[in-house]
């Protein structure tokens, strides 16, 4: 049986990363405290910061259902979740967190709604609502539409637009985009008023946006100081330091903490401190990682001196708005419309520049590859995260075409460890060293900067 | 193009519909790729383009895009950006790519970074069916327009939007017309012929369709049937099927597919346009709201029964109208939209009494032979329980 593999959990090199755990912990507690004061709680798809503000504001405590899925690969105790909802007719095929939440509902039905005694992290409690997302991936709402099979409790579905890279620079289109974002958070205002019996805080609103913009600020000085060689941070910080600004941006707790981090990454960064010791490879990571092995990252760094500098575009926090594009906003749903929207597009200038498509998943590398200085990427197409990973040939090809910069893919996936094969990942790793450094050669032939 | 008429026509269409397309383009024809059925053929039509609707191919083996795809997303998409990668689909002049659903608008957007087509658009699609959404979905239409517009130096007047949507209702009707013909017992034209005429009339100028459906139609009505020695009839619902060799082997297995609730089928077929003064309301209303496909998130209502009840209703009427037996569940692997989508129809359609098969398939002929036993087991219960 798989479960007789050894689990390596990553070390993290941050002392605030190894803390970051807290806020996963925290979320489903306050969930939990929510139900027994009889204060409403949902389970929210990562959205972007689109409507759990929002919905935090109007006094719900969320909890995030692809957070806990992580949580219980990371402690592997998501094989029998697995397991039950491929019982019920689900593909094993479809997303890992699903399947696990799709498990644990289930489980959680058939104790009447009592949260099971062995729940992972104390377990999830009955929500009052799901609030699915339109971005990113099919699986962010039709997954929730699923869960209709386990509980009685209504679905709203955040409207997140996608633009193509030409789209996107047509006249008023980004503006159309925006409204409509707006016309449907107003939607989900009065849907929330419906549903609790109770008017939108306004002022608490914005109280909570400053709080999640500060925090955000934070966060993006921490992955623009990981540019620095040697790198202060790695991957693994990142994959424990997100939760906060992921899930948690509005809280008092995550904008103190973050400010941690930004004074610890800070420090490395003025001291040239490297997050490993003999840092010889700069590496990018994307997209979700092998929670059930971190490691691997941590094997690969003593036996090679690779840094995995940045990672996983997907969850890290936009660059700030600029200053023209908040100019004159007084509502604060249009502001979190733009901000969003810009989560996702950001990069449409780079996707312009080269020509290319889709602006999510793809884009975005096409910058980190210069400013982080990256020799190598290693991409993990995830048998049940699929859409996240749908564009990483596409993102191997224009890397070696664009810049040189080879890739090294391993297939895995984020729960089920038992498509993950470590021992040939890293005899995999082994023989990619040769190939960056033939390529930094290469770049250095060519005139690229390193 | 070969001197045949009807079902013979539309087989040999099916069987060559690349080389047709290239026959078609030698005579002055120009054609515009697009994906799924969420693009609204009336607009490239009135530009001037064929609209020709990129499938996959069962029978090709995929390579060459697993150099750009990955092996874990879906089979027919990663078959679409494989064909056009070798080469098949270079008739095209353009590309309209939808988002339909996560692998659909990745291809589309991956197949336009290395193709670089005169006109190419990406059209989003709103996952509901609020107001707001049809109004955001409108706009979207109106910049398919104006791009078209643009890239043809043609100005698409409502007129021709009108009367370009006039001309895809009647294709339309007609195959619903012949979808009508088979709630009899027995059908006089088989599945796999359905089939042969859509995916035939999803490359061929609208008018040239629309005889060619008359023809079949016209065929049909006047042929002789025998009684039936058929076991079962059944309504295949899920992921779309564009190639016979799936169809053939039910009926072989002694199967009618009467009806289907798929892609390249009910779901491009079931529908009109309806002629409002703007045209581009009636399209979106079309396109957005009523294609019944699971993309569409539809609102969940105050329970279970009555979520189930929105979204599925319309089978319980197909089933009673086509004197349904039985159902396939078709799903292509690693398709998230029906994945989901798998438990909660099939608990539908068992509730009211269906027996159901459900088969992940690879979107591969050479995975088919596999499948035999377990329709043909399929068919042996159907027929026990007539």
């Amino acid at each position: 049986m798989e479960e007789k593999k050894k689990k390596r959990s990553s070390a993290k090199t941050l002392q605030t990363a190894r803390e970051a755990g807290y806020f996963g912990k925290k979320m489903l507690a306050n969930t939990r405290m929510a139900v027994d004061e009889g204060r409403p709680v949902a389970w929210a798809m990562v959205e972007w910061w689109l409507g759990a503000t929002i919905a935090k504001a109007m006094g719900v405590e969320l909890v995030f259902p692809e957070n806990y899925g992580a949580f219980c690969a990371a402690s592997r105790t998501a094989e029998p979740n697995l397991d039950y909802s491929e019982s019920d007719g689900f593909p094993s095929t479809l997303c890992g967190y699903a399947r696990n939440c799709l498990g644990y509902a289930r489980k959680l039905k058939e104790n009447n709604f009592v949260i099971p005694a062995e729940s992972t992290g104390g377990g999830m409690p009955k929500p009052d609502f799901l609030l699915a997302c339109g971005a990113a991936c099919d699986a962010r709402y039709k997954w929730f539409q699923a869960l209709g099979r386990y509980m009685d409790v209504p679905v709203w579905l955040l409207e997140f637009p996608q633009t193509g890279s030409k789209e996107y620079f047509l006249p008023g289109n980004k503006e159309e985009n925006i409204s409509y974002m707006v016309e449907e958070l107003r939607a989900f205002v009065s849907f929330l008023e419906d549903l609790l019996g109770r008017k939108m805080n306004w002022d608490g609103l914005e109280e909570r946006l400053d709080i999640l913009f500060k925090t955000h600020e934070l966060a993006y000085k921490v992955d623009l100081m990981r540019r620095t060689v040697p790198s202060p941070a790695v991957c693994t910080d990142f994959w424990a330091l997100m939760i906060p600004h992921l899930y948690l941006p509005d809280d008092l707790e995550a904008l103190a903490f973050y400010q941690r981090v930004y004074d610890e990454v800070k420090y490395k960064v003025d001291n040239k401190i490297g997050a490993i010791p003999n840092e010889k490879y700069r590496m990018m990571f994307s997209e979700l990682p092998p929670w059930h092995t971190l490691g691997f990252f941590d094997e690969v760094a003593e036996r090679h001196g690779v840094a995995f500098v940045f990672e996983s575009w997907n969850y890290h926090v936009p660059p700030p708005l600029l200053e023209d594009e908040k100019k004159g906003i007084t509502d604060p749903l249009e502001l979190i419309a733009r901000y969003s929207y810009h989560k996702f597009h950001h990069a449409a200038p780079a996707a312009k520049e080269y020509e290319i498509d889709p602006i999510l998943f793809t884009a975005p590398y096409l910058e980190y590859v210069r400013d982080y200085q990256v020799d190598g990427l290693m991409f993990h197409p995830l048998m049940s995260c699929r859409p996240a990973t749908y564009t990483l040939m596409h993102v191997r090809n224009l890397m070696l075409e664009r810049f040189k910069v080879p890739s090294l893919v391993i297939e895995g996936d984020i729960v089920d460890l038992r498509v993950f094969n470590e021992e040939e990942a890293l005899a995999k790793f082994d023989a990619f060293i040769e190939t960056m450094d033939y390529h930094r050669e290469l770049r250095k032939k060519e005139g690229l900067h390193w | 193009m070969q001197k045949s008429s009807g079902l013979e026509r539309a087989s040999y269409i099916y069987t060559n519909r690349l080389q047709v397309a290239r026959e078609l383009k030698m005579q002055g024809e120009k054609f515009g790729g697009y994906l799924c059925c969420y693009v609204p053929v009336e607009m490239l039509s009135a530009a001037g383009y064929v609209p020709f609707r990129i499938i996959g191919d069962m029978n090709e083996p995929i390579t060459n895009a697993d150099a750009y795809l990955p092996s874990v997303m879906c089979p027919f998409y990663r078959s679409c950006l494989d064909l056009g990668l070798k080469g098949k689909y270079d008739f095209l002049d353009g590309l309209v790519s939808p988002h339909a659903c996560d692998a659909a608008e990745r291809v589309g957007l991956v197949w336009r970074s290395y193709f670089k087509y005169p006109f190419t658009f990406y059209l989003d699609i709103p996952h509901t069916v609020h107001a707001s959404a049809l109004v955001f979905f409108k706009q979207q239409l109106a910049h398919l327009r104006k791009g078209l517009e643009e890239y043809t130096g043609l100005k698409i007047t409502d007129n021709d939007l009108k009367k370009q949507i006039k001309l895809f209702n009647r294709q339309r009707e007609l195959v619903r017309q012949l979808y009508h013909l088979r709630k009899v017992e027995p059908p006089p034209v088989s599945g796999t012929e359905v089939l042969q005429l859509a995916v035939s009339l999803m490359g061929l100028p609208v008018q040239e369709g629309n005889l060619l459906a008359e023809e079949v139609i016209k065929e049909v009505k006047t042929r002789k049937m025998k009684p039936s020695k058929m076991k079962g009839r059944v309504l295949v619902w899920g992921c779309l099927i564009d190639n016979t060799a799936i169809t053939s082997l039910i009926e072989d297995c002694g199967l009618e597919v009467v009806m289907d609730d798929t892609a390249i089928g009910s779901r491009t077929f079931g529908h009109d346009v309806e002629l409002t003064e703007d045209p581009l309301d009636g399209l979106a209303l079309r396109y957005l709201e009523k294609i019944v496909c699971p993309r569409t998130f539809r609102e969940t209502g105050k329970n279970r029964a009555n979520d189930l009840e929105n979204r599925f209703s319309y089978l319980r009427k197909i089933v009673k109208d086509w004197h349904i037996d039985g159902i396939y569940m078709n799903l292509i692997r690693n398709c998230d939209i029906h994945g989901y989508e798998v438990p909660e129809v099939r608990y539908f359609f068992e509730e009211i009494g269906m027996p159901v098969l459900v088969i992940e398939q690879d979107y591969s002929t050479a995975a088919l032979a596999p499948l035999r036993t377990r329709f043909q087991a399929f068919a042996e219960s159907i027929e026990a329980n007539r």
